[in-house]
């Protein structure tokens, strides 16, 4: 019973960490007012270049690096078009999906020359992290030890950005932005400035995700291997109203019950029952959102009546 | 103008393909369009399709080509009717082209369709070629059964539907067949295309204690294959010899030869005009579509020599009908 408790929570973490990534990235656009639907995208892009980098360069640092510095691309790209051009954000996130499922495909065919998926032993990984004094610790041990390395980071970067949010003039100015602009105006600051930012970020924190995709979870490139998973990111970004620890917890919660479902298979539970969970999470989520922002909206209501 | 340079690039074309071969003119005239469902890359399944065709484009001429419609539904009748408008065959690669074959064959009638893995009885121009992967499922059950050292191997399927339960059924009855005390899980990822989820299907496996688990879910399964070597336990490959891949991981695979089946219909059809539309082909083991492997040489056995001595005599019992291995179709 513990055993099976511990191996859901295990592949709970497991099956997070690409979403909490992606969602770093996206609350800080949300927070700026941008709706960010091409995270699926850059995320894909991540893991492309990732394991491009890492095939030729011979290193999983490098590997990241360039993954990072793709989505740092993709995200100027996506500045430019809806805060420099003003066009639409959803088609341009649309279209940024189809571009990096379309240009990965082409490239994995024209550069390594395999349809589908590359996978090769000279394809580096990140290496999996152990702390040998957690090892004596039952429960907490195993649970905690042994994952791949940006596992860890992305518990660090939940931290930091909800410092970089919520505790420094920086993150005030990023709220600002999308909820007053006309205040941060007025204040001497522009505010495109910060909605680019804001897109470089999540662009450099989706490639993360996607560099983890591929060489920490994985370590090999698919075609379409994101699996939208940048989609259930936003749909956290959205559910713990983009505060990075509230985002955090929605993406463990995705992860459980993606973890959970598996499980449930082995009692006999249709998969086809059990697959739908995280998606049935999804609604649910949405309803609990605007439902309590109903509740809250009231509430202003109310008290701007009295 | 460009109609012209399309003339000369078409002309070009027939002229490299006829110079090429000796074989009878009839090959270079046909035009073989493979659909399917998936996308190539799986190094399985849909691979083993293509395979067929560009041999048959090297040794008859014919002009061959391949769409994808990367398991989008929607796609499944635009690409069909698209490749019967410029095609003589059409062969259809996937159970999931049911729907939409039940439609386009019968506006169709010119063109011949192959349907491959399942069947639409009563269309005249539909050739339909299954196959009995339950017989050789049977085969990589019992090499489970017989190397197992916990007892319970498993399977990761694609989806919860007839075609992969006969995969599964054939795998139980064999490794039960190997020994009676085994105990047999399995899961399903609901996707073929996501090797993240194929690796969370296939740990929770080997959490369960399994010691071996075969793929039957195409491109998720590249997931297994990863974690198996995380792990340090073992993996069955499917559909083509998949050891490759890893051969310190992958013990054999279970072999559903599709190109060669897709090969033999149109070949026997471009040299003596056989065609039998409107029937249903069975590959099983008798026709040695359906089988095993163990890769080559070169790569580390883990099948012991007598384990696959008695997978032969194994082999010529399903063919005689000794063994009768169960499936979910009638």
């Amino acid at each position: 019973m513990l055993e099976t408790v511990l191996a859901i929570l295990q592949n709970t973490l497991r099956s997070a960490t690409p979403i909490i990534l992606a969602a770093m990235g996206g609350q800080f656009t949300e927070h700026a007012g941008i709706m960010n639907i091409g995270m699926d995208g850059i995320m894909l892009m991540g893991s492309f270049f990732a394991v491009l980098a890492s095939y030729y360069l011979a290193s999983a640092a490098l590997g990241v690096l360039a993954a990072i510095l793709i989505g740092l691309l993709m995200g100027i790209l996506f500045g430019v078009l809806v805060i420099r051009f003003r066009s639409d954000e959803f088609i341009i996130g649309v279209a940024l999906n189809i571009f990096a499922g379309g240009v990965t495909v082409f490239l994995l065919r024209t550069i390594f020359g395999v349809a589908g998926a590359f996978a090769d032993p000279a394809i580096k990984a990140l290496p999996y992290v152990s702390l040998d004094f957690l090892n004596d610790v039952p429960f907490i041990g195993p649970l905690l030890n042994n994952n791949s390395i940006l596992v860890y980071v992305s518990w660090l970067l939940v931290l930091i950005c909800w410092i970089a949010v919520y505790k420094t003039p920086f993150g005030l100015r990023l709220r600002a932005s999308g909820e007053h602009p006309e205040s941060l105006r007025s204040a001497g600051v522009n505010p495109n400035k910060l909605k680019y930012i804001s897109s470089m970020l999540c662009g450099m924190l989706c490639g993360l995700a996607g560099a983890h995709l591929a060489l920490g979870y994985l370590t090999q490139f698919s075609e379409g291997m994101s699996s939208s998973r940048g989609f259930i990111a936003f749909a956290c970004i959205i559910f713990g109203r983009a505060n990075p620890p509230k985002v955090f917890l929605a993406s463990l919660l995705f992860g459980f019950m993606d973890a959970l479902a598996l499980r449930l298979q082995f009692v006999g539970i249709s998969s086809n029952l059990s697959g739908m969970m995280p998606y049935i999470m999804t609604v649910l989520m949405m309803v609990y959102v605007v439902v309590t922002d109903n509740a809250r909206k009231s509430r202003t209501l109310k008290l701007n009546a009295g | 103008m460009f109609k012209r340079f399309l003339a000369v690039a078409l002309g070009l074309i027939l002229a490299v393909t006829c110079f090429g071969c000796d074989e009878p003119a009839s090959g270079a005239e046909l035009t073989v369009t493979v659909v399917v469902a998936g996308g190539l890359g799986d190094r399985s399944f849909y691979d083993s399709a293509n395979d067929g065709l560009q041999r048959l484009m090297e040794d008859y001429g014919v002009n061959g080509n391949v769409i994808e419609c990367k398991e989008d539904a929607s796609m499944y009748q635009l690409q069909l009717v698209q490749a019967a408008e410029q095609s003589d065959f059409v062969i259809a690669v996937g159970w999931q082209f049911w729907d939409a074959l039940n439609e386009v064959a019968p506006m169709m009638p010119e063109v011949k369709f192959i349907y491959v893995d399942e069947a639409v009885e009563g269309i005249d121009n539909i050739f339909n070629i299954k196959y009995a992967q339950n017989e050789g499922s049977f085969l990589v059950g019992y090499v489970a059964g017989k190397m197992t050292q916990t007892g319970k191997v498993g399977a990761v399927g694609g989806m919860d539907g007839d075609t992969i339960n006969d995969f599964i059924v054939g795998y139980k009855q064999g490794a039960e067949h190997a020994n009676p005390d085994v105990e047999v899980l399995w899961n399903y990822a609901g996707t073929y295309e996501d090797p993240a989820k194929g690796k969370e299907c296939a740990l929770a496996l080997y959490d369960q204690g399994c010691d071996i688990v075969f793929q039957i879910a195409g491109k998720t399964g590249d997931g297994v294959f990863n974690a198996a070597a995380e792990t340090h336990n073992f993996a069955i490959g499917v559909d083509s010899d998949q050891k490759y891949i890893n051969p310190d991981v992958i013990i054999c695979s279970m072999i559903k030869q599709v190109g060669s089946s897709i090969y033999q219909t149109i070949a026997n059809y471009i040299e003596d005009g056989t065609w039998a539309g409107g029937t249903i082909w069975t590959a099983n083991m008798e026709t040695g579509l359906v089988g095993i492997g163990y890769g080559d040489d070169t790569m580390t056995q883990q099948v012991s020599d007598e384990l696959k001595a008695e997978i032969e005599d194994i082999m010529a019992k399903i063919v005689s009908g000794e063994i009768v291995v169960d499936t979910t179709r009638n």
